[in-house]
């Protein structure tokens, strides 16, 4: 059997599940699952979110969970390999190019957009934060003015907390999976629970603060977000949400799980663990998010208001009417900090992830070590963050999200639901599902792995390209001013994708696939996958 | 919040919370956390 002894592994089964529920929860959690939730028919769009969740989400993640300690015990932990040796095909490891870039672009903003979390927690515990929160306009231009798009906040100070915030992110990785990443998600999950209860029980408590509109109280919140109207239930669009939702928050579709999961031993189970890593992902963003934001919007906005805001976005709604919202309360300045805290806590567990596949592809592939190898993903990361907090202004990171946050997530969901249902093929997937279990899938799940979830992510991938990336190609709505940066910033992602496919290529240079007996000798004996 | 709220509510909150410690009490008494 081949074994990788040199790489590392998990030091523990909580510490695994910590970190790939780490790396799934982040800022959709707390902001995009409840502006979705009641703008699709409130308590009803649960109704596709957990269908999607059962037929796309859990398959999914098994598929990374397996394949990833599949790809581990081989000694590779980035999906262009992992799917090298899975499918004993030259060609296909070309696709798994999207594991590495998309997490790394994904990091190259989301790192930015988590440092001002950081700025805005300092800010709240100033009593600057609640100075400019008196309203809207006001809070908007101290957001403005902190990403630097308007006079009146230092920027050095911005940067700071840019700088602060990335480092950070670097010494996990440099401190390595079980001393680094491991530890960080043993101390800083249950610390983002307990933030996150504090703030729930504080909006639970809330009552109908305004004498003058005893509507506007808390159950009517909880009732705004949950009274389902099913005659949405007709509308495709909602279930392309739903199912969009929930791809988004399982952190599937982008490689980190597959190389979270290659840290695993041989004998680790993965049904299980990736079952729990679902379970506190659903429990962050279902009953913890989803009795934050909505119930107290609408206690201190109300149901007119609460649409307006709803409008804007999940972004303005976390960083600009949450403030707001703090500012009527009593100590008010406490629970915002509490808030941008455990916003930049979900957002750091999942960039770190987000750093990982680079950092091992460096690692596994050219025999580095693991500090080069940080020092390596850590100066292209440093120098492409610049651009894109130049780029700010001229939707550099619009354009970045959209190619690394959605497109490519969908297009490597797609071709990994693929590769494991039919090239690696549904019987190898199952021993493999199920070598070392604890608990067993239902037989269901066979039909739904290979035949289902592709076929879901097919119709989600023509979907999207019809309704967001055709638009996106045209430039639709973007200014004739920022026309030239956006083509700069796709020249520079083809050149990356072009750089990356020859270091795959470099790196496989006479290598041999291993051998068809390997699987024989990893499922001789086992009865249960006989 | 309506009836149908409610049951939402309740059948979402406590099928997830169901799951997790379904999943924390199998990896306990397996001595496998």
């Amino acid at each position: 059997m081949p074994v990788s002894p040199q790489r590392e592994r998990w030091g523990s089964r909580l510490g695994v599940i910590l970190a790939v529920a780490g790396s799934a929860v982040g800022l959709g959690n707390f902001l995009r699952f409840p502006v979705q939730a009641a703008e699709n028919g409130g308590g009803a769009f649960l109704i596709p979110y957990f269908i999607s969740l059962v037929l796309l989400g859990i398959p999914l993640m098994l598929t990374e969970w397996t394949l990833g300690r599949y790809g581990g015990i081989h000694g590779y932990g980035t999906a262009p390999s992992i799917f090298a040796v899975a499918t004993r095909n030259h060609y296909l490891k070309y696709f798994g190019v999207i594991g590495i870039i998309g997490p790394t672009i994904i990091f190259i903003w989301y790192t930015y957009v988590e440092s001002w979390l950081l700025g805005f927690a300092f800010h709240a515990m100033t009593g600057a934060l609640m100075e400019a929160a008196s309203d809207g306009s006001s809070m908007q231009a101290f957001l403005r003015s902190y990403q630097g798009l308007a006079e009146g906040h230092p920027f050095l100070l911005t940067y700071f907390f840019f700088l602060v915030t990335f480092f950070v992110n670097f010494w996990v990785i440099f401190n390595g999976v079980r001393g680094g990443i491991e530890k960080f998600s043993k101390i800083t999950m249950p610390v983002l629970f307990v933030l996150g209860f504090i703030i729930m029980a504080r909006v639970i408590s809330l009552g109908a603060p305004d004498p003058d509109q005893p509507g506007w109280n808390v159950l009517n919140g909880f009732g705004y977000l949950w009274n389902p109207d099913f005659s949405r239930l007709r509308d495709v669009s909602v279930w392309m949400a739903a199912a969009g939702q929930v791809f988004f928050t399982l952190s599937v579709g982008i490689g980190m799980i597959l190389t979270y999961a290659s840290y695993l031993d041989r004998e680790d189970d993965v049904v299980l663990s990736g079952m729990t890593s679902v379970s506190l992902n659903e429990f962050t963003e279902v009953i913890i998010a989803g009795s934050i934001i909505i119930p107290a919007a609408f206690v201190f906005m109300g149901p007119t208001g609460l649409v307006e805001i709803a409008k804007g976005g999940a972004f303005d709604l976390g960083f600009v009417t949450m403030p707001q919202i703090f500012s009527h309360m009593k100590a008010g300045g406490f629970f915002a900090f509490t808030w941008f805290l455990m916003l930049f806590i979900a957002g750091a567990t999942s960039s770190v992830s987000m750093l990982q596949p680079a950092v091992a592809f460096v690692d596994d592939e050219f025999k580095l070590g693991r500090h080069k190898s940080v020092l390596f993903t850590g100066i292209f990361c440093f120098i492409a963050c610049h651009g894109v907090i130049i780029g700010l202004r001229h939707g550099v990171l619009d354009e970045l999200d959209f190619w690394s946050g959605t497109f490519f997530l969908v297009v490597l969901g797609t071709v990994e639901a693929v590769i494991f249902g039919w090239v690696f093929g549904i019987d190898r997937a199952w021993a493999e599902i199920h070598h070392g279990c604890d608990i067993r899938l239902p037989l269901i799940f066979r039909v739904v792995i290979k035949y289902v979830t592709p076929t879901f992510l097919v119709v989600l991938l023509v979907t999207w390209t019809w309704q967001q990336a055709i638009p996106t190609i045209r430039m639709d709505g973007v200014s004739p001013e920022n026309v030239p940066w956006v083509l700069g910033t796709r020249l520079i992602l083809v050149a990356i994708i072009i750089a990356v496919v020859a270091l795959v290529y470099v790196a496989w240079r006479g290598r041999q696939l291993p051998a068809v007996e390997t699987d024989r000798t990893l499922y001789c004996n086992e009865e249960d996958e006989a | 919040m309506t009836i149908g709220g409610w049951v939402l509510l309740v059948v979402s909150w406590g099928a997830i919370i169901g799951l997790a410690a379904f999943c924390f009490t199998i990896m306990i008494r397996g001595g496998k956390l």
